[in-house]
């Protein structure tokens, strides 16, 4: 297992290294776009639940961009898979697929975290009061590795690159629009609150925005998001297995 | 069960939706055997390998190495197989050293040793210049011999070559003919190995399998099989297309010649021949 998980991060750090300024750039720039439309243009003397919009926006983004960023994995191991056949070279050495998945998860992790240092220096920059403390530092984790993982499953699924891009438009982009990153979901219709529930970007938020905002934090949400988490790693074990169908 | 056999394969099957890729093959290898893979496009050398090596799951059929069935001790095997894919599958964003770094760490070589097999290897293949620099600036040449390189660097114990001089130059074939036959002479690898280019099995195999439509259909030294068809042949050039004859001597060959109003050649029989024969279609190169 220990050979399988460090040969993932191995390579995918060293190519990590060679690309970090571009992906940091580009992890930096949607987010930022959204602070100033929302926290500035649209958000400002508006207050949420008692907060300023602004302090409500910034949890928001921060799981969204670790979100973003940790699921990116999922678009490069369908690269590695499909075009350069280098997941091949994982396939048939004598490491587990357990230490393939967690590898890979842990990357994702990575980067995950990386994308919500970011939005930590945004929230310094635009003089944002956050609290910082353990719960949130769990919750982060639990949070990029459920996307992390769940990239891992999809990347296993899907066939080629258009299956990867259905994904992203049916299941990442309504969650990040639906789960309360931008807005408190309880002003949305019944309907949609029953979907929103389904959603683990939905716990992962009040989880983080209540952590960090000094608000109460629901530890059955956290149960909610470890679930999630061990559910995504026995549906990457499972995708997996099927790869070699 | 013959426990010296490196491999036994019995039944092999490889089912996709209504086609048989391959269709219940069986043999066995002993240590040190070079064993040639023999089939036109399609007749299903590449599954064959994919089975063997753990990529896919067959669909009927048993392999055991050194008497260990393969599913259930698939990673104590895996250690003992290399793997020379059709395609490359190098990772294109890493360095030559990176790749085989890589690879060490999969194949639980210990830390302390990993760096300096590296450089023996890159060494001992001639590439060491090439170490530092990203493989997507390689030539297919060199690529090519990073690949068979990095199936060497954990010591297999059997090698798989999936087409491994496949559109390189006769120059670097032989360099790379230099090098299998080398790993196999000293190291007493066992070595299967695929190719389209007859005449490199005829050097360098020993013994020939040749599987046609999923199915092996020939299992013998290249000797014994060109003996089968008569050792020598008359080409017959007509006005569009080239005829061959077969025969045992040389004498009866020269004697159908005198026969003929045609341009003619005599010629000894090439393993090739005997493909063609057995497989009932000429193969693209
Ligand atoms: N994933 C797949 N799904 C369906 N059919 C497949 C699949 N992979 C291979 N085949 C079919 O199985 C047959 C055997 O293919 P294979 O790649 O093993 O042939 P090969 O002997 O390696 O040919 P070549 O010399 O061209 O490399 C072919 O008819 C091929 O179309
Ligand atoms: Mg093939």
């Amino acid at each position: 297992m220990f050979n399988g998980i460090y040969a993932v991060l191995y390579r995918e750090l060293s190519i990590y290294r060679k690309r970090a300024i571009k992906q940091i750039l580009s992890s930096s720039l949607s987010p930022l776009l959204f602070l100033i439309a929302f926290g500035w243009g649209f958000g400002s003397g508006v207050t949420v639940g008692g907060l300023p919009y602004i302090s409500f926006l910034i949890p928001g983004l921060i799981t969204m961009n670790s979100l973003n960023q940790s699921f990116a994995i999922s678009a490069e191991i369908n690269i590695s898979r499909f075009y350069f056949h280098t997941f091949d070279e994982y396939l048939i050495a004598p490491v587990s697929h357990a230490g393939i998945v967690v590898g890979e998860a842990l990357f994702g992790v990575f980067r995950g975290l990386l994308a919500a240092v970011i939005i930590f220096i945004y929230a310094l920059i635009f003089k944002v009061t956050l609290f910082f403390n353990p719960i949130f530092l769990i919750a982060i984790v639990l949070h990029t590795f459920i996307f992390s993982l769940l990239a891992v499953t999809t990347s296993m699924i899907v066939k080629d690159h258009s299956g990867q891009a259905l994904v992203n438009n049916f299941v990442i982009t309504p969650m990040i629009f639906l789960c309360g990153t931008f807005y408190p979901i309880d002003k949305l219709p019944y309907a949609f609150k029953l979907l929103v529930y389904v959603f683990p970007l939905t716990y992962s938020t009040k989880v983080i925005r209540a952590a960090l905002t000094g608000g109460e934090v629901n530890i059955l949400y956290v149960g909610l998001m470890a679930f999630y988490c061990i559910m995504f790693f026995l549906t990457s074990l499972w995708a997996l297995r099927s790869v070699e169908a | 069960m013959n426990d010296n056999n490196v491999l036994t394969v019995a039944g092999l099957r490889k089912k996709y939706k209504d086609k048989a890729a391959v269709n219940g093959v069986s043999f066995a290898f002993s240590t040190g055997e070079f064993v040639g893979l023999l089939g036109p496009n399609g007749a299903g050398k590449t599954t064959t390998i994919k089975m063997l090596t753990g990529l896919i799951r067959p669909s009927a059929g048993t392999i055991h190495y050194y008497g260990s069935d393969f599913r259930q001790q698939s990673q104590t095997s895996k250690a003992l197989i290399g793997v020379v894919p059709q395609q490359n599958n190098l990772d294109r964003d890493l360095t030559a050293y990176e790749n085989l770094y890589l690879h060490a760490i999969l194949y639980g070589i210990p830390n302390g040793v990993r760096t300096q097999r590296i450089d023996e290897l890159l060494d001992f293949s001639g590439l060491a210049d090439y170490r530092n620099r990203q493989v997507k600036q390689f030539s297919g040449g060199t690529m090519r011999r990073l690949v068979i390189l990095r199936a060497l660097l954990h010591e297999p114990k059997i090698l798989f070559l999936d087409e491994p001089t496949v559109g390189l130059d006769p120059q670097i074939r032989r360099v790379i003919w230099d090098f299998i036959v080398k790993i196999n002479r000293v190291k007493n690898t066992t070595i299967l190995l695929t190719t389209h280019y007859i005449e490199e099995a005829e050097r360098l195999c020993k013994r020939v399998l040749v599987i046609n439509d999923g199915s092996i259909i020939t299992d013998g030294d290249p000797e014994t099989l060109k003996d089968g068809i008569g050792r020598f042949v008359l080409e017959i050039h007509k006005d569009d297309s080239i005829e061959e004859e077969f025969f045992d001597t040389r004498d009866e060959a020269l004697a159908a010649l005198h026969n003929s109003t045609y341009t003619c050649k005599v010629r000894g029989v090439t393993l090739e021949d005997v493909f063609l024969r057995l497989t009932g279609r000429r193969i693209n190169v």
